[in-house]
């Protein structure tokens, strides 16, 4: 599904340059369910930006279903990523003044969707992810879980074949963290890629391969049978 | 301690946003300027005439000629024997004076000057104290050839020597005469209707052979001022008026034997000091204000102040969340919500300190212009308690811009701000700050509006048709002089020989400016007492071809072929019909048919004094349209245009080709001719526009103004969106991450802002339309209401792009960050 060749992500403040990805190779498949794993500020939300087409490497090659996007402007990268692409944060990143229904809604609001199905869309991914009986709710009035839960079916409602989180259950307590990594499997068994970042290695375990990044580097790619 | 603290903490937060305090202190500082400006204009205006010593017992008497199927006619003056009338029927009038200001040639040294001279009875001086430099005024005007000067005019005369016991020679026309100069006075203060330069003695029978001028009961040739002792009512007064004019005035000779005078005419008293805002212009010799002027402006200056505190407010409130921190700390440290209080108030105290003191500045930059457009002498006092009055409108507007904020900041509880992540505002402040966004644009549409019609009906009265063409007219005056009539011919036959003139005539009056000659004019087979009054005008040979007057019957006076009535000529029995040209309206009027059938109809007209009962014969040779050479300010009257072979007071030539050397020319042939009057012309352009400077300094000061506001409106939305643009970079970022694109980012934060401005027009429209369009009754002839909902959506589109270019930097450049970083942070 895609293919990072030798990439590489600089940044430059103040002529300090970091380097924050050097020379990564990384092939994902369709349907594959992939952990990152290292040290904080080794490059792995730099990566995942990348892959999420949030961001642009310095140099290298990033192919998306065979297409280089690593010279694409941003609106060319928006129109790739919400076709394809979700994402879940570690902050969960809800919009305060929105409801839990209007949070969900976001994501079908700019892809051309007519009202009547958005509801219904948004309606199936509460239900899926088990939040219906909070649609009015505003996410201040949510636990952390819950939260998290209304940002997965964010991420999902689109229809989306890849999913990006990021430390999506750092922000949670066990129970929590556990029902959110249970959503995240049950999602990739019906064909979603994930692409999840975590300090968590039972989390890690959820995923049946971890890259682990040091200092910009991949280091080791573990395979679970 | 404490209070250091506060003050170097407000210091301290003032640079620590520098964005938030320069749009403050910068949007308050405009609206101080604004307001101590037009606050000095209103001062100006209001004090007119307060200053005189018996100022509360000063009154002027007005007359009101109401004659049946005309408009009243309102003079601020009064005919001259009224005067001695009123002192003998009227035990409470103390003293009493008549004013009359006449333009003759001043000689000094067989030097020729032309100067306004004012004619005044003895007891002016004990009514106005005159600031005395030299000499003695007591006794001045109780001398006919004594003369007092201001000291402009003393120098003017005399260079800087003493100028008491000079003489100098005043030429009237009617007489000449030597005047030593009994003192010299301080120039008066110009905050005053009542101005003299030089004043001397009314010398009632040196005029006898002008009786109009002191001594006719139906002409007004001077206004009249008298005291009455403090805590006369003048109202009772007053009420006697009516017995009064029955009593004193000669019987009307018209209207019939029922009418009583007081039924045509009436008299009114009004006190020195409301003359200036309440006087009328027909009869004033000075430039009155207006009331509504003064109040419109006062309104202006309160809302620019409010829009300026609203800025203040609203951006206070926005900040506070981020300022929610600071607050908690200190009070866990144990401050008290009065501490913080006090603390929040003193900043914006100081904050609209620091306005102030651009302010004054800007005021100080602005006064010559300012004064220049208004034609006034305005400043702030420094040495009074002007700067008193002025810390004071800035403290109490620092509290009310504070006081709100400094509430909602200090109610802030630790418990809940020191926990991150919580937005410290409450729905009720959100709601608040836009309620005032839309009010602030409520104000500022309504401003643009207003300034929108003041401006199209200016633009309107001054591109009417006038009814004759105004263009490439020179308008030469002071030809009323004798030594000028007994060169009329000569002149006009001159100047039409120049190269570029095409006609020339001549007239009584200055098209533009107002003239109320009336006359009693009465057709075959009615007597002089069913007779009417119509308004009357005489002109020369081709007046109306000279001013390309298109008639709608018969023809123009021509040279040689029309007789002129001389009024001597009835005096000494010698009677025969002359030519008259009457205008529409007076046709009418007189129930003589279509314009075609009233050619060769013969009409009568009264000639000299009404007690004179003189009637001249005329026979009808021409009608002309309604023409509207008086002010626009004014209904058309029922008009005679009498020949007047021998008399004028402005030469009129249509020129073609370079204006100027056609005047040059003109000039020329002037200085040699008539050397001891300087040269004094016009175009008629030029006159006709004069009519509209004081509506044109207002409206450029109203459009200034109205500008003003919505520039300290945009000031406040500018830092408004700025700062809700980077409360917003997450939402953004979400939403971007989410699939929206820069267009959709910018399109949502302008809609943000768009929806107050389109809520603030529903507001503003039906406001300004109401009041615009009562405003407009006060025209006669005025631009169709209907104009102003033009306007209005031209101000609302207007506002909406200016909101839209003031947020549209912000959003784009929110709108194009990259999402990760504000999704980076948290
Ligand atoms: N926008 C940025 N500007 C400058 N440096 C950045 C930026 N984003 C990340 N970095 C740097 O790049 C490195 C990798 O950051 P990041 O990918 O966030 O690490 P991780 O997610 O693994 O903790 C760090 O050294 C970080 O400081
Ligand atoms: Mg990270």
């Amino acid at each position: 599904m895609l293919k990072l060749q030798d990439l590489t992500k600089a940044y430059r403040t103040d002529e300090v340059e970091t380097v924050a990805l050097n020379n990564v190779n990384i092939e994902i498949e369709h349907g594959e369910f992939v952990a990152i794993m290292g040290p904080s500020g080794c490059g792995k939300s730099t990566l995942l930006n990348i892959v999420g087409m949030l961001d642009t490497p310095t140099s290298g090659h990033y192919f998306f279903n065979g297409e280089d996007v690593a010279g694409y402007s941003e609106s060319q990268l928006g129109v790739i990523r919400k076709q394809h692409i979700g994402f879940i944060f570690q902050s969960f990143n809800l919009i305060d003044e929105l409801s839990v229904f209007e949070n969900i809604e976001l994501a079908l609001l700019y892809h051309d969707i007519p009202a009547s199905e958005r509801k219904e869309r948004v309606a199936a991914v509460m239900d899926k992810v088990g939040i219906a009986h909070r649609a009015k709710h505003m996410p201040s009035q949510l636990s952390g879980g819950q939260q998290q839960r209304v940002a997965v079916a964010r991420a999902v409602v689109g229809n989306q074949s890849m999913i990006l989180a990021d430390e999506p259950t750092g922000n949670l307590d066990t129970a929590h963290g556990q029902e959110v990594m249970e959503m995240l499997q049950k999602l990739n068994e019906e064909g979603t890629t994930i692409v999840m970042v975590t300090h968590s290695p039972s989390h890690a375990d959820y995923a049946r391969r971890t890259i682990n990044l040091l200092d910009g580097h991949v280091v080791t790619e573990s395979m679970r049978a | 301690m404490l209070y250091t603290n506060y003050l170097i903490s407000a210091w301290r937060n003032i640079f620590k946003h520098p964005l938030f305090s320069a749009i403050n202190i910068f949007g308050l500082a405009i609206g101080l300027t604004s307001c101590i400006l037009i606050a000095l204009f209103v001062r100006d205006e209001i004090s007119y005439d307060s200053f005189w010593q018996k100022a509360e017992n000063i009154y002027r008497t007005h007359i009101t000629f109401s004659v049946p199927g005309r408009d009243p006619m309102y003079i601020a003056m009064a005919p001259g024997p009224i005067m001695h009338a009123l002192k003998r029927d009227y035990p409470q009038v103390e003293y009493a004076t008549r004013i009359s200001i006449q333009e003759p040639t001043i000689i000094v040294d067989n030097q020729y000057f032309v100067d306004f001279i004012t004619l005044a009875d003895p007891e002016f001086t004990e009514i106005f104290e005159l600031n005395v430099i030299s000499g003695d005024v007591s006794q001045a005007l109780n001398s006919t050839s004594s003369i007092i000067l201001n000291e402009t005019l003393a120098q003017k005369y005399f260079g800087q020597g003493n100028a008491v016991g000079q003489t100098l020679t005043i030429d009237f026309d009617i007489f000449k005469k030597d005047y030593v100069v009994a003192a010299v006075i301080e120039d008066m203060r110009k905050n005053s209707m009542v101005q003299a330069e030089a004043i001397i003695a009314i010398d009632e029978p040196a005029w006898i052979d002008q009786p109009y001028m002191f001594d006719a009961w139906f002409s007004t040739n001077s206004q009249l001022f008298f005291t009455v002792p403090s805590g006369t009512s003048i109202d009772s007064l007053a009420n006697t008026l009516p017995d009064f004019v029955n009593r004193n005035f000669p019987k009307l000779p018209f209207g019939g034997e029922d009418i009583k005078t007081s039924d045509m005419i009436s008299m009114e008293f009004m006190n020195i000091q409301d003359l200036h805002l309440n006087g009328n212009s027909d009869g004033e010799y000075h430039e009155t204000g207006n009331k509504n002027t003064v109040i419109v402006f006062a309104t202006v200056a309160a809302l620019i102040l409010f829009i300026a505190a609203i800025n203040f407010m609203n951006l206070s409130t926005a900040r506070a969340s981020s300022r929610a921190k600071e607050v908690s700390l200190r009070k866990v440290m144990g401050a008290s919500r009065k501490d913080l209080i006090i603390q929040f108030l003193g900043e914006s105290i100081l904050l609209t300190l620091m306005g102030m003191l651009i302010a004054l500045t800007l005021v100080e930059l602005a006064l010559p212009v300012y004064n220049d457009a208004l034609g006034k002498e305005l400043g702030i006092n420094y040495g009074s308690n002007d700067l008193l009055y002025i810390f004071g409108l800035a403290t109490i507007v620092g509290i009310l811009g504070g006081a709100y904020p400094a509430f909602i900041l200090s109610h802030f509880r630790p418990a809940e701000t020191l926990k991150a992540n919580k937005s410290a505002e409450t729905k009720a402040s959100v709601k608040l700050r836009y309620a005032l966004v839309i009010l602030q644009f409520s104000v500022s549409i309504a401003l643009f509006v207003s300034t929108a019609v003041v401006y199209g009906q200016m633009l309107y009265a001054k591109n009417k048709d006038l009814g004759y063409n105004k263009e490439n007219v020179l308008a030469v005056k002071e030809i009323y002089r004798d030594v000028v009539l007994e060169k009329l011919d000569l002149l006009v036959d001159e100047i039409e020989r120049m190269p570029g003139a095409i006609a020339v005539s001549w007239s009584n009056f200055m098209p533009g400016n107002s003239n109320n000659n009336n006359t009693i004019v009465h057709t075959e087979g009615q007597s002089t007492e069913d007779g009417i009054l119509l308004g009357s005008r005489t002109i020369g040979y081709n007046y109306f071809s000279t001013y390309e007057i298109p008639l709608i019957a018969g023809r123009d006076y021509v040279r040689g072929r029309d007789r002129a009535v001389m009024t001597d000529d009835l005096r000494a029995g010698n009677f025969y019909t002359g030519s008259l040209v009457v205008n529409e309206s007076a046709l009418g009027r007189l129930n003589l048919g279509t314009a075609e059938e009233a050619i060769g109809k013969v009409v009568y007209v009264g000639a000299g004094q009404p007690e004179e009962n003189l009637t001249a014969t005329y026979e009808i040779i021409g009608v002309v349209p309604d023409i509207h050479f008086d002010s626009l300010k004014l209904t058309i009257r029922p008009e005679i245009y009498d020949l007047e072979p021998e008399y004028g007071s402005v030469l009129s030539a249509r020129f073609n080709g370079d204006p100027n050397v056609f005047v040059e020319q003109v000039k020329q042939l002037w200085e040699q001719q008539i050397p001891s009057i300087p040269f004094d012309y016009d175009f008629i352009t030029d006159a006709v526009a004069k009519q509209y400077n004081a509506e044109q300094g207002q409206a450029n000061m109203f459009a200034a103004f109205s500008g003003l506001a919505i520039l300290i409106a945009c000031l406040g939305l500018y830092g408004l969106a700025s700062f809700t643009a980077d409360r917003r970079t997450k939402e953004i970022g979400i939403r971007k991450v989410m699939g929206a694109s820069v267009f959709d980012v910018v399109k949502l934060l302008v809609w943000q802002f768009s929806k107050p401005v389109l809520i603030a027009n529903l507001i503003a429209w039906p406001v300004s339309y109401y009041a615009m369009s009562i405003w407009l009754e006060n025209f006669v002839y005025r631009i169709e209401a209907f104009f102003i909902i033009g306007f209005c959506l031209i101000a609302g589109i207007a506002a909406l792009l200016i909101a839209w270019g003031t947020v549209a930097s912000n959003s784009m450049r929110v709108a194009s960050a990259n999402p990760v970083k504000a999704l980076r942070y948290e």
